[in-house]
């Protein structure tokens, strides 16, 4: 018990350090999401309401954005990071640790979750004041909706990570999942009404109802709620899966390290 | 503390396949410093990667400390640390000290609790300066000054470094094998170093353990293993030039000869496997009527030992297939 404190404190220590060493990347990334955003959002109030999915609205726009940007962020730690920690060999340290590597690594993704909850803060705060479009934020409903939509983009980033232990040149292949998580917020159920089951497609629709039509979290679908969670647990059972079974190859190759 | 048997590894890649370790076993015992010797490609990492748990072998088992790294690994693992061959193994965006809290951290070594211990360390490496400098900005050198103090904060019984001095400058080389030396001197630590460079395991080690062709060759306390060495190999001075059918006959009688014909005297290095080849040396210049300046065992040199073994070790390998 005690090696476990000690151990997940060190993990917020380097977790808050490259947070500061690497500010300049942090703020950054959020002054392009926010640029990205503003064109995007002018774009299609220029454009009116022809440019938007049938009922789409602009406050919707906002709550994809926000929920695709977390999405991102959540997805990147376990490809992107692990990806970088392999070629240099940090990887092989941890998993060296009495501790496990799945442990240091579930410590660490719950480190960044808090700090992603942040950015979100940060972002969702200037978008509203930039656009005029006020989301009602009620933490009780949104933060749990928010941790079991994202499950599902972990689960993403769990499976995609493990084939970044075998394949090591795979870092353009990460970038496409932006993309898809675009797809999996866009696909309209009237359409495709198997895309509900997909990654992020029911978080997106909850969070709407709470952000822009302020409802709370017990008033929602019960139904609905299910389906969140069902596909929350499956998604990330399933990348869970995938990264274990990729870790065995791994190991077998030896390829945790970067030869 | 460390039992390897039988351990083998195939890397298969498609229709390739790579014997890395081939049926190795030994046994490192609690407080012994054993090199881990042979050249590039020996199978000395993959060795060590299998004892840790992150290369699965493809045979053979291993124990340490009793526990085996794949089915209890935090059992085993809670009893090594250990610094990889040509990885970074530390973060470059964190400073010494940073660096040093992180690992000694997950392996649930407290900085609160073994601060002194660590600023001993900090000091016997010269790193007191470095404290506070992100790695990047450090020499090489430094930089793996710094991995193995990140390894050894974790006060495990038993610790690998995989090629500790690979890329380092002579100077930084040899000022780490010192600080090596003297910790393997004052710390009661079990440590299994690797290297391809003889001096560097003479220097810290007290038995060696030769790979080649993922194979043991040779497994042997340093000094029995130079000893053995030092009684073969003679060198003879004499006083005159030898004729020609006299070093034709001492090239026949004897296998592995050298001579060297000088203006007024001849050098002769030969190897003299046993003590009747010594005393048959003797009968042979006395028929010859040939008088003795001076024999001198040569210096023990682990090199020449292990380019020999390694020599044999192929020729043995060409000859079975
Ligand atoms: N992950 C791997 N996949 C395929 N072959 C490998 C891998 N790691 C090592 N090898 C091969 O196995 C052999 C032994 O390598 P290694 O254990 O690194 O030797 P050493 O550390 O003694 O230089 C070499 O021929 C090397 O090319
Ligand atoms: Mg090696």
């Amino acid at each position: 018990m005690q090696r476990q404190l000690i151990a997940f404190q060190a993990v917020l220590f380097r977790n808050v350090i490259e947070l500061k060493r690497y500010a300049f990347n942090t703020i950054s990334m959020l002054v392009s999401l926010y640029v990205m955003f503003m064109i995007l959002f002018f774009g299609l109030q220029r454009l009116g309401g022809a440019a938007l999915a049938a009922g789409d609205t602009l406050e919707g726009l906002l709550v994809g954005y926000l929920l695709w940007t977390m999405a991102i962020m959540a997805y990147s730690e376990l490809s992107w990071d692990l990806n970088a920690q392999a070629q240099v060999g940090t990887l092989e340290q941890l998993y060296i640790s009495p501790i496990g590597f799945g442990r240091l690594n579930a410590y660490s993704l719950l480190c960044n979750l808090v700090l992603q909850f942040g950015y979100a803060a940060i972002i969702l705060a200037v978008l509203m004041v930039s656009t005029g479009k006020y989301l009602h934020v009620d933490l009780v409903s949104i933060v749990p909706l928010f941790i079991v939509t994202l499950m599902s983009a972990y689960g993403v980033g769990f499976a995609v990570g493990g084939l970044a232990l075998i394949y090591k040149r795979i870092q353009a292949f990460f970038s496409i999942f932006q993309f898809v998580f675009l797809a999996f917020l866009t696909l309209p159920w009237a359409q495709f009404p198997w895309a509900r089951f997909l990654p992020l497609s029911m978080g997106n629709a909850l969070l709407r109802e709470v952000m822009i039509h302020g409802r709370r979290i017990w008033e929602l679908d019960p139904t609905h709620l299910m389906v969140l969670v069902g596909t929350g647990v499956f998604y990330l059972a399933l990348g869970i899966m995938a990264f274990a079974w990729s870790e065995r190859i791994a190991r077998d190759k030896g390829l945790l390290g970067h030869y | 503390m460390l039992e390897v048997s039988h351990l083998s590894k195939v890397f298969v890649s498609g229709k390739n396949k790579v014997k890395a370790v081939d049926d190795v076993s030994f046994v490192v015992n609690r407080g012994e410093i054993v090199g881990l010797l042979g050249p590039n490609g020996a199978g000395k990492t993959t060795t060590i990667k299998s004892v840790l748990g992150i290369t699965r072998p493809s045979a053979g088992s291993i124990k340490v400390g009793g526990f085996d790294p794949f089915a209890e690994p935090s059992k085993a693992l809670s009893l090594v640390a250990a610094v990889l061959e040509g990885s970074r193994n530390i973060y470059w965006r964190m400073t010494t000290w940073e660096n040093i809290v992180f690992f000694a951290g997950i392996h649930g070594v407290s900085h609160k609790i073994e601060k002194n211990y660590f600023d001993h360390l900090i000091e016997t490496f010269k790193l007191v300066d470095k404290r506070s400098t992100e790695v990047r900005q450090l020499s090489q050198g430094m930089k793996q000054k710094v991995a193995i103090c990140c390894a050894l904060v974790k006060k495990t019984p038993l610790v690998f470094l995989d090629e500790p001095t690979v890329g380092l400058d002579i100077e930084t080389s040899y000022e780490l094998r010192g600080i090596l030396k003297e910790l393997a001197a004052t710390e009661a630590r079990t440590m299994v170093v690797s290297s391809h460079d003889m001096a560097v395991i003479q220097d810290i080690c007290q038995r060696v353990i030769i790979m080649s062709g993922g194979r043991v060759i040779a497994d042997d306390k340093i000094d029995d293993l130079l000893a053995v060495f030092r009684s073969r190999n003679y060198k003879i001075a004499i006083g005159k030039v030898l004729d020609n059918d006299v070093v034709e006959h001492l090239r026949k009688r004897f296998n592995d000869v050298e001579v060297q014909l000088r203006e007024r005297k001849t050098n002769i290095t030969i190897n003299l496997p046993s003590a009747g080849d010594l005393y048959a040396l003797m009968d042979f210049l006395r028929e010859h009527n040939i008088d003795l300046e001076t024999i001198n065992q040569q210096d023990p040199d682990l090199e020449k030992a292990f380019v020999a073994l390694v020599r044999k070790e192929r020729e043995r390998c060409n000859g079975n297939s």
